[in-house]
């Protein structure tokens, strides 16, 4: 029999509070999630319930299980994080009649979805993150979704290359630092709409990947993931990749939303957030093991993940069956597609009686690893340490 | 600690709470929240009736802010904090 959670966090702790059998099971899971097991919400109906996690209504998980180690994440199990409720999926009935509005460029305007798609398509594969996955296993107490490892997919975008649109509109102001997306969700009356807008702003060499996109997975992108069209920066934090794209500037300053000067910023543990501290922008390498699948007579274990590089491809992966002890290289078991995107990876091996914490460690192509331990971050941010990712295995 | 000061809450403590929820606060979190016992109907936050969070959730959320919710800690003092997180907590039966 073979037993797995992930090990390094208080949480993990109340979860095995339950029957033996149900903790392997259950165990992957954080403790907050199992209090309250929420019917998905009516915008994401269509998810797989067994492979999600509703922490609230605008925050689904994909389990650990659930996501297994596919090269394409299926959007029927892949995470959702809105910063705002979803617009109704009305907005999605006629994606060409959807209209951005283009400002900070030499002839400002607005264009259709329709219009834009004459700018010609791209299709690119990445892996879509939020700043938060990972967040559960900080020590230290964080606001916000308890993320593990499933806020986190890898996805094929198909959209209009926004160079291509901004090329033809005259290229960006000569002033231009920012590439800054806002959101089309409907804002509250009573409230200054720059505290809750989602408006974010990237430093204009996003310019050269970023991609209008229409499609999830070669499907009209879903109201959940910011259809009818949606703003994505390769290889950028989810936030950056907004939703319901309605208007794209290119700005001298970042955008004075929120979200943007004071939300999503790395800063020690004890600090409020503020411009001038790291914007989350470029993911980095990481990686997880998502299944181990056994032969129970032999022992033999088939440890599999999935593993990326951030903004420079994944190049290799090392497994460590005793803590980080010692590690051998796996082996990726899916295509390379592309510097953004994640690869699954396996190591086979044989695992005698007794209990195995399995590791894994990514590299890539830029030579960065992933660091043993993250360090605590006020928000719990950008987690990539592969001894609190690690799970333990039970071999009986 | 938080929870001490929750379990101690006196009913001036949760009256303090309830103010901050419907109005006191800036902005008030029954703009974006829905909470029965407040008389709330907010929809851009989760509904706190469902999400039934508990106080040191309750005091972390509003004191560091989250996603598009502001950060109180330099709006509010420590103590209307704990106001906050002991009312939401016992309003939601969460305590
Ligand atoms: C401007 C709108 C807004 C205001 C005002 C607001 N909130 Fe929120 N709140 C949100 C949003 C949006 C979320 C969901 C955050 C997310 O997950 O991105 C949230 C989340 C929460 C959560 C859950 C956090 C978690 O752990 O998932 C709690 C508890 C909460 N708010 C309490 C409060 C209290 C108490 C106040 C008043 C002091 C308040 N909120 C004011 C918008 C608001």
């Amino acid at each position: 029999m073979i037993g797995q959670h992930p090990i390094n966090r208080r949480k993990f702790l109340l979860t095995t509070g339950g029957t033996a059998a149900g903790a392997a099971a259950v165990g992957l899971m954080p403790a907050r999630a199992l209090a309250q097991a929420k019917p998905l919400p009516a915008y994401a109906d269509w998810k797989k319930p067994d492979a999600m996690i509703v922490h609230t209504a605008q925050t689904l998980e994909t389990t650990r299980a659930g996501m297994g180690s596919p090269a394409i994440t299926p959007a029927d199990i892949l995470y959702v994080r809105n910063n705002l409720p979803a617009p109704s999926a009305d907005i999605t009935a006629d994606p060409d009649a959807w209209e951005i509005a283009f400002e900070g460029v030499g002839e400002p305007g607005t264009m259709s979805l329709g219009d834009l798609k004459t700018y010609g398509v791209e299709s690119i594969a990445c892996v879509l993150q939020c700043s938060g996955n990972g967040r559960a296993f900080f020590d230290h107490e964080t606001s916000g979704t308890q993320w593990s490892v499933g806020a986190a997919g890898n996805v094929f975008w198909t959209g209009v290359p926004l160079r291509r649109v901004v090329a033809a509109m005259g290229g960006p102001s000569a002033s231009a630092r920012f590439l800054t997306g806002t959101g089309g969700e409907t804002l509250p009356e009573g409230l200054d709409p720059t505290t809750i807008i989602v408006e974010r702003s990237v430093p204009t060499s996003a310019l050269d990947v970023a991609l209008i996109a229409f499609e999830l997975n070669g499907e009209p992108l879903p109201v959940a993931h910011g259809g009818p069209a949606r703003l994505v920066v390769p290889g950028y934090y989810g936030v950056n990749n907004v939703k319901y794209i309605k208007k794209i500037a290119f700005t001298e300053e970042e955008s004075p939303a929120k979200i943007q000067q004071s939300g999503y910023r790395m800063r020690p543990v004890g600090e409020s957030g503020a411009p001038g501290q790291p914007s989350m922008y470029e993911m980095s390498v990481k990686s997880w093991v998502t299944a181990p699948l056994m032969d129970v007579s032999s022992g033999r274990v088939v440890i599999q993940g999935v593993a990326m590089g951030g903004v420079s491809a994944v190049s290799g992966v090392d497994v460590s069956l005793d803590g980080g002890g010692s590690w051998k290289a796996a082996e990726f078991t899916g295509p390379d597609l592309g510097a953004y995107a994640w690869r699954p990876f396996e190591l086979v091996t044989d695992l005698s009686v007794g209990t195995h914490v399995v590791a894994s460690r990514a590299t890539n192509a830029a030579g960065d690893s992933q660091p043993e331990n993250f360090p605590p971050n006020h928000r719990g941010y950008g987690n990539n340490g592969w001894k609190a990712h690690a799970i333990e295995l039970t071999v009986s | 600690m938080l929870l001490a000061v929750a379990g101690s809450a006196a009913a001036d403590d949760i009256a303090r709470g309830k103010a901050l929820f419907t109005g006191e606060a800036s902005p008030p979190c029954g703009l974006c929240h829905t909470l029965a016992d407040a008389g709330t109907e907010g929809a851009i936050g989760p509904v706190l009736d469902d999400l039934k969070p508990d106080a040191a959730r309750v005091a972390a959320t509003v004191t560091q802010g989250v996603g598009v919710m502001p950060a109180y800690a330099e709006i509010l003092p420590a103590s209307d904090i704990a106001a906050l997180a002991a009312y939401v907590s016992s309003a939601t039966g969460a305590q």
